[in-house]
């Protein structure tokens, strides 16, 4: 079994200033910013730690029913989930993560598209 | 440049939030850069507790006076980010000011909420993996005796042992195979399952240790692998009770299994053979003694060799079946091991 992108950058300690930039991306975001308004920030940064060491292979499973939960009141379109997807893409790269490793993270998000753009509406 | 220029310069560059303020009325007299980026600039004459409403200026008095300092927390809302600050509050030392000193912890705190959210995640995880041990454990110890397991997880390996005395029992259905070609393999299974069951738990019951069924033959040891000085008797509890029960079950069920029991007792040694798949086994003359005396039972007896007999003959009613020629033992004398009076007495009143 080949090693997670989670061990292959450095584990922990490389993921936890990558969800810290990605955090701090987020919320200076003109575009989606807002949506944090009134969000507590020890629960955003749970929700990003363990869905970005997820997104990476870390050890944690994040179901795609606990994403459809976590997003279903935000109301949220397709121009900000391409906003967030671009902002970790900008992430990674400052973390200097290998172009094709960036693709497959991307390939891993996108397939969440659809849960996390839910409105938990049938 | 003044000394007291450059100071007031010095304190508006560091990135420590300062206000002086008076120490009666808090007035605020001075503030530096990141204090009014955090609390905001007051008009003229503003006061501590404006900038600061949700601090107790009765606690931080009281404080200041036992303790010679406050400090304290703050949160403040900016933009949509919360910001957490630390502050301090002592006196100056001309004791008609207070010296307000806060440090943005924010990055502290979103820190440590990260850690507590990975250490969740690892703790939950390190929980999963320990219950899955908990179901190889499981695993293991079905196919080998817990001392056996102990030594194997300790060293990796187990070391053949030698058990000088043992007794096993061995049984063997009668026309297994006939049966299991007439019927279906789940049938067959199902039957071999259930009464399997049943005989493990005689088998434990009686200080016996399952070590394997080969097809319709059950393998049951006692005295290994810890040594007991009752294994004779064990194993003639368990044949007795094995028959007992198959004689039991066929009055209610639509198959009807009849069995050969033999006893053996002598060395035998235990090991797990092979690597990948493990498999805990016992070889020995006592082993060899059990198949052999199994096929001359008739169907529903035990037989055992005569020299058991003085460990038997208090508790199970024992007939001489004379001397007979067994392969690789040579000329031996048999008896049948039926149940005694007190538990065939037992077995009718049921």
């Amino acid at each position: 079994m080949p090693a997670s992108l989670f061990e292959k950058y450095g584990g922990f300690g490389s993921v936890s200033r990558i969800v810290m930039t990605f955090y701090d991306k987020v919320l200076d975001s003109e575009d989606i910013g807002d949506f944090f308004d009134d969000v507590d920030m020890t629960r955003l940064i749970d929700h990003q730690t363990k869905f970005i060491s997820y997104l990476l292979g870390g050890p944690v499973s994040y179901s795609e029913e606990r994403l459809r939960r976590t997003h279903a009141t935000l109301d949220l379109n397709n121009e900000d989930f391409d906003e967030i997807a671009r902002l970790l893409h900008e992430t990674l790269v400052e973390h200097k993560f290998d172009p094709g490793d960036i693709k497959a993270v991307m390939r891993e998000i996108e397939a969440r598209r659809s849960a996390i753009l839910s409105t938990g509406a049938p | 440049m003044s000394i007291t220029a450059i100071n007031q310069q010095l304190l508006r560059a560091i990135g420590v939030g300062i206000a002086v303020v008076g120490s009666k009325d808090l007035q605020v007299l001075f503030q530096n850069g990141p204090f009014s980026d955090w609390f905001g600039k007051p008009d003229a004459a503003a006061a501590l507790t404006d900038l600061l409403p949700d601090i107790d200026i009765e606690q931080l008095r009281a404080e200041i006076e036992d303790q010679g300092r406050f400090t304290g927390e703050v949160s403040v809302k900016m933009k949509r980010r919360t910001l957490v600050i630390a502050l301090t509050v002592a006196p100056a030392e001309e004791q008609d000011f207070l010296v307000v000193e806060c440090q943005n912890i924010t990055r502290i705190r979103e820190l440590e909420s990260m850690i507590d959210s990975y250490s969740s995640m690892v703790e939950r995880n390190t929980r999963e993996l320990e219950r899955e041990k908990e179901r190889v454990e499981r695993l293991l110890l079905n196919l080998m005796p817990r001392s056996v397991y102990e030594e194997f997880k300790t060293f990796g390996v187990v070391t053949p042992q030698l058990y000088e005395s043992v007794s096993v029992v061995m049984l063997d259905f009668v026309g297994f195979t006939k049966f299991s070609s007439e019927h279906d393999p789940t049938v067959t299974l199902g039957e071999l399952n259930d009464i399997f069951t049943a005989f493990d738990r005689i088998a434990e019951q009686f200080g016996c240790e399952r070590i394997k069924t080969i097809g319709d033959a059950y393998l049951a040891v006692a005295g290994m692998p810890e040594p007991s000085p009752d294994h004779m008797r064990a194993v003639a509890n368990c044949a007795v009770r094995f028959i007992r029960y198959l004689e039991r079950r066929n009055q209610s069920h639509q198959h009807k299994w009849k069995a050969r029991v033999g006893l053996g007792t002598g060395a035998a040694v235990g090991s797990v053979v092979g690597i990948q798949k493990y498999v805990y086994d016992v070889f020995g003359s006592a082993v060899n003694l059990a198949a052999r005396l199994q096929e001359f039972a008739n169907p529903m007896c035990v037989v055992a060799p005569d020299a058991m007999k003085e460990f038997l003959v208090d508790e199970f009613h024992l007939e001489d079946l004379g001397k007979r020629d067994i392969r690789s033992f040579g000329e031996m004398r048999l008896m049948r091991v039926n149940p005694g009076v007190e538990l065939a007495h037992r077995a009718r009143q049921f």
